[in-house]
Order: C-alpha cells, then sequence, then structure tokens
C-alpha cells in the first residue's frame, strides 16, 4: 500500500510539475483571496489584523477545493480512472498517494500565505511551532477529506459546482479549530492554542482512517 | 539606511536574475529550435517517395 | 555534431510548404540584435551611475532623510510597470485584434510585454514596501496605489497563466490579447475605487498635478536619469523576452512539421526499422534536456 502510495504521489507531483497549475493558479488565486477580503473587511489595519487568522485559512479553504477540482480532472480522461482501478494498484495508497501530493501542494501554498498575511495584515507569529503544527495537521485532514469527497463527485457532470457545496461544511471544523490556534499563535497564547490543536488532531485522524478504508469501494460504486 | 541598501540591492538583484534566466531560456529555446530543424531536414522525403531514415541512437 | 554539420543531404520536401530553414534560423536563433544590446548597455551604465549618485553624491533629503534615496529608483520602475509595460500590452493587443495590422509580431511583444512588467510590478511592491516601513511604520497599506499595482500584478500573473494554455498560437493570440484589454481597463477602475475607499498614499514628492518640480540641483538630475535608466533597461529586457516568444513559436512549429513528416511516411508504409527520429516526436513544450550541440 505505501509503496504504491508514493507511486501515485509521485505521479501527480510529476504532473503539477510538469503543467505547474498549483504554481501558476493555485497560488495566485489565494492570494487574490486574502485582496478581496481585505476590500471586505476594510481599509483600517485594526480590523484587518483581528481577522487575519481567519482570512488565511478562508484562503487555505478556498484553495483546498481548487485542488482538489485540479487532482480529479487529471483522472478525467477517457478510462483514465477505470484504467486506474484495473492496474492492480491497492486503492488505498491511491487515496494516499492523492492525499500527499494535495497535502504537499497545500503546505506549500500556506508558506506563501503566512508570508502574504505577515505582510498585508501587519501581524506576526508569536508561537511559531503551534502555528505550524496547526497547519500541518489541519494539511492531513483538508487533504484527505479532500479527496474522498474528491472521489464521491467524480463522474458527476455537475463537479465543479458540487464539489464547493459537498465539502466546504465538512472542512468547517478545519476552518474554525485552524483560526483559534492561529489566533493563539499570533497572540502568543499558547495554551488556548493548544486547546484547538485536540479538535484538529482527531479531524486528520478519522478522514485518514475513512479514506483508507472506503476509497476503494467508493471506487468500484462511482 | 538598511531599507535603502536593500531595496536597491533587490531592484539590482531582481534585474541581474531576471535578465540572466532571459538569456538562459532564449539560450535553451535556440538549442531546441537547432534539434529541431535538424530532424526536419533529415525527415524529409526523397525525390522516390523514400525517406533519408535516421539510424535508432545516431543523432546527426 | 551541429545541424550544419550533419552528413545527411538536405533534400527538399516534395510538398513545399514551410518556409526556408535557414531564414528562420539566421533570425531567430542568432545573437541578439546589435541596437538591442547598444539600448541594454546604455541602460545598465546610466543605472549604474543613477545608483552611484543616488546612494553616495546626492545629499539627503531634508524632511526625509536618507529614506528618500529610494525614490531615485521606485517611481522609475513603478512608471514603467504601469505605463511603458501596461502601455506596450495594451496597444499591443490592439493591433493585434484590429484585421489592418493583424500580425502575431504584436502578440508576442505584449506577451514580453505583461511579463516583464510583472517583474517591474513586484519591483515597485518591494522597494515601495521597503520606502513604507520606516515612513509609515507598516509593510503595507490598502491605500489606491499600492491596491491598484498588487491587483495589477495579480491580474498580469493571470494573463501569464493564460497563456501558458497550449493553444493554437491565432487563438492563443486573441484570447490573450482581449484578455489584456480587459486588465487595461480594469486598473483604472479598480484604482478610482480604491481611492474613494481611502487615501494614504502621499502625493509625488516631486510632481505636482500642477507638474511643478520641487526637488532641485543633483537630486533632480539623479531623478530623471533614473527614469531614462530604467526605461532602457525595460527595452532591452521587453527585446530579450521578444525573441524567446518567437523561438518558442518556431520549435512549435518545427516539431508540428516533423510529426507531420512522420505521419507522411508512415502513411506511405514505410514504418518499421529506424522509426524513432529523435527529439520533438509530436511532444508539446518544454524543449529537450539540451544535448549540446
Amino acid at each position: 500500500m505505501w509503496r504504491d502510495a508514493l507511486l501515485v504521489a509521485g505521479k501527480d507531483l510529476r504532473i503539477e510539475a510538469r503543467s505547474r497549475v498549483a504554481l501558476w493558479q493555485v497560488v495566485p488565486f489565494a492570494v487574490l483571496v486574502l485582496v478581496l477580503l481585505a476590500f471586505a473587511i476594510g481599509p483600517d489595519a485594526a480590523p484587518l489584523r483581528a481577522a487575519a487568522p481567519g482570512i488565511f485559512w478562508i484562503a487555505v479553504l478556498f484553495s483546498t477545493v481548487l485542488s482538489i477540482q485540479r487532482s480529479v480532472a487529471i483522472e478525467s480522461g477517457e478510462g483514465t480512472r477505470d484504467g486506474l482501478r484495473l492496474s492492480g494498484i491497492d486503492p488505498a495508497g491511491i487515496f494516499l498517494g492523492k492525499a500527499a501530493a494535495i497535502g504537499l501542494q497545500l503546505l506549500v501554498l500556506q508558506i506563501v500565505l503566512w508570508a502574504g498575511v505577515t505582510f498585508l495584515f501587519d501581524v506576526r507569529v508569536h508561537v511559531v511551532w503551534l502555528a505550524i503544527t496547526a497547519s500541518l495537521v489541519a494539511t492531513v485532514g483538508l487533504a484527505c477529506a479532500g479527496v474522498l469527497y474528491g472521489a464521491l463527485s467524480a463522474g458527476l457532470h455537475v463537479r465543479d459546482t458540487l464539489l464547493p457545496l459537498l465539502v466546504l461544511p465538512v472542512l468547517a471544523p478545519v476552518l474554525l479549530a485552524g483560526t483559534k490556534t492561529w489566533q493563539a499563535a499570533l497572540d502568543g497564547n499558547a495554551s488556548s492554542g493548544t486547546e484547538w490543536l485536540r479538535l484538529l488532531i482527531p479531524f486528520a485522524v478519522i478522514y485518514l482512517v475513512i479514506g483508507i478504508v472506503l476509497y476503494g469501494p467508493l471506487q468500484e460504486a462511482a | 539606511m538598511r531599507y535603502v541598501d536593500a531595496g536597491y540591492a533587490a531592484a539590482l538583484g531582481t534585474l541581474l536574475v531576471y535578465a540572466i534566466t532571459l538569456a538562459l531560456r532564449r539560450r535553451r529555446w535556440a538549442r531546441a529550435f537547432k534539434v529541431a530543424q535538424a530532424d526536419q531536414l533529415v525527415d524529409q522525403p526523397d525525390a522516390d517517395g523514400t525517406t533519408a531514415r535516421v539510424v535508432p541512437g545516431v543523432r546527426p | 555534431m551541429t545541424a550544419t554539420g550533419q552528413t545527411a543531404r538536405p533534400i527538399p520536401r516534395a510538398p513545399a510548404q514551410s518556409p526556408s530553414p535557414s531564414a528562420l534560423s539566421a533570425a531567430a536563433a542568432g545573437r541578439s540584435p546589435r541596437w538591442l544590446s547598444v539600448v541594454g548597455l546604455l541602460g545598465v551604465i546610466a543605472l549604474g551611475f543613477t545608483v552611484w549618485l543616488g546612494l553616495w553624491i546626492t545629499p539627503p533629503d531634508a524632511v526625509q532623510g536618507n529614506l528618500a534615496r529610494l525614490l531615485y529608483i521606485h517611481p522609475p520602475i513603478a512608471t514603467v510597470a504601469l505605463y511603458w509595460a501596461g502601455g506596450v500590452a495594451l496597444v499591443g493587443s490592439l493591433l493585434y485584434l484590429w484585421p489592418r495590422t493583424r500580425s502575431l509580431f504584436w502578440d508576442r511583444l505584449a506577451a514580453s510585454a505583461v511579463e516583464v512588467g510583472a517583474v517591474f510590478a513586484a519591483l515597485t511592491l518591494v522597494t515601495g514596501s521597503l520606502w513604507g516601513r520606516p515612513a509609515w511604520g507598516v509593510w503595507w497599506t490598502w491605500d489606491a496605489r499600492l491596491t491598484s499595482t498588487a491587483l495589477l500584478l495579480l491580474l498580469e500573473i493571470g494573463y501569464l497563466a493564460l497563456r501558458r494554455v497550449p493553444a493554437d498560437p491565432a487563438v492563443r493570440a486573441r484570447r490573450c490579447a482581449v484578455a489584456a484589454i480587459l486588465v487595461a481597463i480594469d486598473v483604472p477602475i479598480v484604482h478610482f475605487s480604491v481611492d474613494w475607499w481611502n487615501t494614504l498614499h502621499q502625493g509625488g514628492t516631486f510632481l505636482d498635478p500642477g507638474f511643478k518640480l520641487h526637488a532641485h540641483g543633483s537630486m533632480l538630475w539623479t531623478f530623471l536619469l533614473g527614469f531614462i535608466a530604467f526605461s532602457l533597461i525595460f527595452v532591452w529586457l521587453l527585446g530579450m523576452r521578444y525573441r524567446i516568444e518567437v523561438l518558442q513559436d518556431h520549435v512549435g512549429d518545427q516539431e508540428l512539421e516533423v510529426s507531420l513528416a512522420e505521419r507522411w511516411d508512415e502513411g506511405a508504409g514505410l514504418a518499421g526499422a529506424g522509426a524513432a527520429v529523435g527529439v520533438g516526436v509530436g511532444t508539446a513544450p518544454p524543449p529537450p534536456s539540451g544535448s549540446a550541440p
């Protein structure tokens, strides 16, 4: 299973390296979300500083949806998904591989967004380990849930409008917990931040396990 | 004054790096052009309809 | 072994459709044209003098002190990004869409201008922030000029992303030309709306709306020299980027011809041993990892 996962992850990442879609489209999109939310919340620095963690995670969430759509689209060609199924690769391995690829891209994205938020909203992360841990754990959850729901909506014609509708409510706990932990990291308040980690970790574990178990049956059913 | 130095360094450095990347890209595409040209010349058919083929492994 | 050193005879193709390869290679693969190199050299020299004057010779400003030295490079860079690059991109796109003047030259020029313009736009933001941090205490503020420049950069990245989508050159040109025009329309609109929203960015240090110049002596000369230097550099970079654009399109054409030739041969029943002809068998860009000629 692990070797298959590496195989699939490598394939997805190599496709990304060739086409550079995430680099040229998803990252600018995320920065755009930052800018638009800044427009919405107003020119004064204080409300923006207060809203910075939330803005960060909204941008991450929207970018996750884009990344999932891209990940699913890679295999939407004629017969590609059937070929993948028939190739004998362990479906759990496919799940892990795709989740790993998306997760890696999301991590890179978060680094860029972190710089953007620091720069545009005039905030500074004071408890760095908290922010990094929260991002890592949240990313696992986002990637796993994302790949799962991506597979769910994969064959459908209305995939592009349905996927956000399906997956964003599911990711809401990550938004909540992520925002709170980052708020704590910005304030320098480590203890309240760790409380919210207790929501992020189970979320990640649950969707990781569910994904490994359900991805295969999901592929059969689709 | 640090900011000023950083600004000048950033401006000059970025333009220098960009110019270098442009030069490298041009060289890469010029090479690709030459290679593609060579393949086209070799691949053209003879008057009698056969083709001067490249032996696999041997590049002109 | 180079293309010119090969031993196979260059046999003219029976259906003669492609332009003479030698003419293209001379134009496209050769070194930069002389005038472009001269422009580049002059630009670099002027830039050197600007830096020398700006950092050492000129006196510190009465109000801003040494910080004002950034204003020898920040406004010129911004001007290049906004007006020179944006102008060339807009004009090029318009001229491409206008049937009378349609030519891929304008499309390629516009695309090159957008890329170089994006670099300058990013530099504008960087130098502006480095000025703003000591001057206002913050790296960033959401005033009209900064926000519009940031949005311009994002719009240009969007254009460049659009350009990378593989397509027939004429289709891509039309698509990108329209995109460029939309960008050009959008930036003033964004600027005005953000202006109403708030203003903090100071009015021009040197220039009034009435165009009265405030600075005097060596500061003024350095400022003007900065404008000239960065403008020349822009032209030089634009020229270099344009040539890459031309080369890319020609490589694409050549690879297409090679693929067509092979399909033609296969159709004539000559498939078989020795069918593997090196590079460019119908694959799209990127180019092969360079084998040294």
